[in-house]
């Protein structure tokens, strides 16, 4: 019995200095008014920063815009991931320079490529092209409000870098079927859409399943992109960069925290969703 | 019903030929087996009449239809692969009824033909599992069962036992078997087993290296091989195969060995005598040795060393050596020898084979 323990300390001891700990302590700092501004200790302050939060017109603000920015990133990455994992999943001449053209949005550095997309849609030289990129984001600003095309920049650069990794990873999911499972449903049935949805789609739902969960977690926690993409103008908040202002250039640590948490619950409640969807179709008792 | 013809059919990948001028007639309601090794182009063969190869040359007729650019759907044929290729995510009774849904067969139709091809195979009680849940033969029945339930004018098996253990595999044969018979439907078969290509077809089809070897009904195949291929491929133990020098005058001619020498039967001599003086690949098969008894004559018999004793029960396979030579003798199963014996085997003349050591076909 003391040895079973014994033997299972060093996982224990790992999950709660890499796991329970750090969430351990935001979750009672987000019960305080800890801040580097206070020269005093943190006080408790039961839940005063939440139903701050809650009461506050700019976090309702940013976790619309952020739930908005996860589905509709998360919606785009899944259509185009599968078209490409599709695409590439038959041989075809010239498959090898296709993947890579697939492949590398995720495999170049993000911070990289961002500053590129940066400057492709805010050109930091003035030419005919400048100018005509100015007037678009003028005229979108306009139409749908200031703002509006730094989050389209955003939620372009989010599916640009997204949908390469969902399409690299469903094409693994498809590598993984048995060819003869999609033979034999040729044999059956000539509608490549029906065959889509009756037997791809199932076969598929493991890797569908953590595409969705990874694409919706790293919307939800985006905070370099946008930071970066915005070059710190935000005018469209998402939680994460919320939290980033409270925490780093306001003090309000306590306050950070509590806002960082209020993702939790609604993450939890996606996994959980998800989570029947993990197991491999075949693992289901009838 | 129907029959199934291959015309010149040829299948090239970028650098494999893998099918060459294959020309075929399976006749209706006939179950054939095709049987090579890998590589030899059976599967690539069965996958061109599913029509999940493109024909690259040749034409390929299912009834009196040619399907060459016919998608695999409308030909009328149903295949059986040898990983099952059950859709895990569906019941038995959902995978068994996919391919008559698809086809909007109405709902009572299906459910009939599920619970036919249920009963026939023994599967009633499985209908409302998952794959997941099914032994290998159980799903191996389930696969059968969603071929069957299709009524098509052709089965297509690609080496669907190979994936079973041994007894079950000699189960499913026999059960394939008895399934044909009452089903009355063209089948094509693909195997590596010769045992299987044997026992199942009402005529093989032996492949090598894209090529047909030889067609015939299994017997012919193993009493009259065209080639030493053949020879060699059916039959287990495999033939075994002497290099041997043909001498003498036309009269009596002997096949001379190193460490063999036996007189050449007289109904051989007239298709040897070309041969005289040349040397050619002598072929006897393991039940035609036997130990030499009084009744043997003298011409049919060589002197051997015991290298392996195989005990089966039923019968001993004997690794001998005679000279160089290492050849098997299916042996009666009362015989004591040890290893290191001296051992005195006569051949059946009758049985004996002879192969040109070019070409090696069949003198």
């Amino acid at each position: 019995m003391v040895t079973a323990y014994l033997l299972l300390a060093p996982a224990t001891l790992l999950l709660v200095t890499v796991l329970a700990y750090p969430v351990g302590w935001e979750a009672w700092i987000s019960l305080t008014d800890l801040s580097p501004l206070n020269d005093r200790g943190a006080v408790f302050v039961g839940f005063r920063n939440y139903v701050r939060l809650l009461t506050d017109a700019a976090f309702w603000q940013a976790a619309v815009i952020t739930v908005g920015f996860a589905t509709l990133t998360t919606l785009a990455k899944l259509v185009l991931g599968v078209a490409f994992a599709l695409l590439l999943a038959r041989p075809f001449r010239g498959r090898a320079l296709v993947f890579l053209a697939v492949f590398l949005p995720w495999a170049y550095p993000a911070s990289v490529s961002v500053m590129g997309w940066y400057w492709t849609l805010s050109p930091p030289i003035p030419t005919a092209y400048a100018a005509f990129m100015g007037h678009l984001k003028g005229t979108v600003d306009h139409a749908i409000g200031t703002g509006a095309w730094s989050f389209l920049a955003v939620t372009l650069f989010n599916i640009w870098r997204g949908s390469s990794f969902i399409g690299v990873l469903l094409l693994a999911g498809i590598n993984a079927v048995p060819p003869e499972l999609f033979e034999c449903a040729l044999l059956e049935c000539r509608s490549a859409w029906r065959r889509f949805w009756l037997v791809t789609v199932p076969l598929l739902r493991p890797f569908l399943a953590l595409a969705v969960f990874l694409s919706l977690t790293t919307a939800f926690a985006d905070l370099a992109n946008v930071w970066l993409l915005t070059a710190g103008r935000v005018v469209f908040p998402v939680i994460g960069t919320q939290a980033y202002w409270l925490a780093i250039k306001a003090g309000q640590f306590g306050a950070a925290s509590a806002l960082s948490l209020m993702l939790v619950p609604f993450l939890l409640a996606v996994l959980l969703l998800l989570f029947k969807a993990f197991d491999p179709p075949d693992e289901a008792r009838a | 019903m129907a029959q199934v013809l291959m015309k010149d059919l040829n299948k090239k990948y970028d650098e494999v030929h893998a099918v060459k001028d294959v020309n075929l007639h399976i006749r209706d309601k006939e179950f054939i087996v095709l049987v090579g090794p890998s590589g030899c182009g059976k599967s690539t063969t069965l996958r061109m009449v599913a029509g999940l190869e493109e024909i690259t040359a040749g034409e390929i007729a299912i009834g009196d239809r040619v399907v060459n650019d016919l998608p695999p759907k409308d030909r009328d044929i149903a295949m059986v692969f040898q990983n099952y290729a059950l859709y895990p995510h569906m019941t038995v009774y959902d995978n068994m009824a996919f391919g008559l849904k698809m086809r909007k067969f109405a709902k009572p139709e299906i459910q009939k033909r599920v619970q036919e091809a249920a009963e026939i195979l023994g599967i009633q009680d499985l209908l409302k599992r998952k794959p997941r849940q099914l032994s290998g033969g159980q799903r191996q029945r389930v696969a059968v069962g969603r071929a069957i339930v299709r009524h098509p004018q052709v089965f297509l098996f690609d080496e669907p036992l190979s994936n079973l253990d041994a007894k079950l595999r000699v189960q499913m044969r026999v059960e394939l078997k008895r399934l044909h018979e009452r089903l009355e439907t063209t089948a094509i078969y693909v195997t590596h087993d010769q045992v299987e290509a044997m026992t199942l077809g009402d005529r093989v089809v032996v492949m090598k290296d894209g090529w047909i070897q030889q067609v015939g009904e299994p017997l012919e195949l193993y009493t009259k091989p065209t080639n030493r291929f053949v020879a060699g491929f059916i039959g287990s133990p495999a033939m075994n195969f002497v290099d041997v020098g043909i001498q003498g005058s036309d009269g009596s001619l002997t096949a001379q060995g190193t460490g063999i020498r036996l007189a050449i039967p007289p109904a051989n001599a007239a298709r040897l005598g070309p041969y005289k003086g040349q040397r050619v690949t002598l072929g006897i098969r393991p039940e035609d040795l036997h130990i030499a008894a009084g009744a043997d004559q003298a011409p049919y018999v060589f002197d051997a060393v015991v290298d392996v004793v195989e005990p089966l029960g039923s019968e001993i396979l004997l690794d001998v050596k005679a000279g160089p030579n290492s050849l098997v003798a299916r042996v009666d199963p009362t015989v004591r020898l040890k290893v290191h014996d001296g051992v005195r085997l006569a051949v059946n003349p009758e049985r004996l084979h002879f192969f040109d050591t070019t070409s090696e076909k069949a003198i």
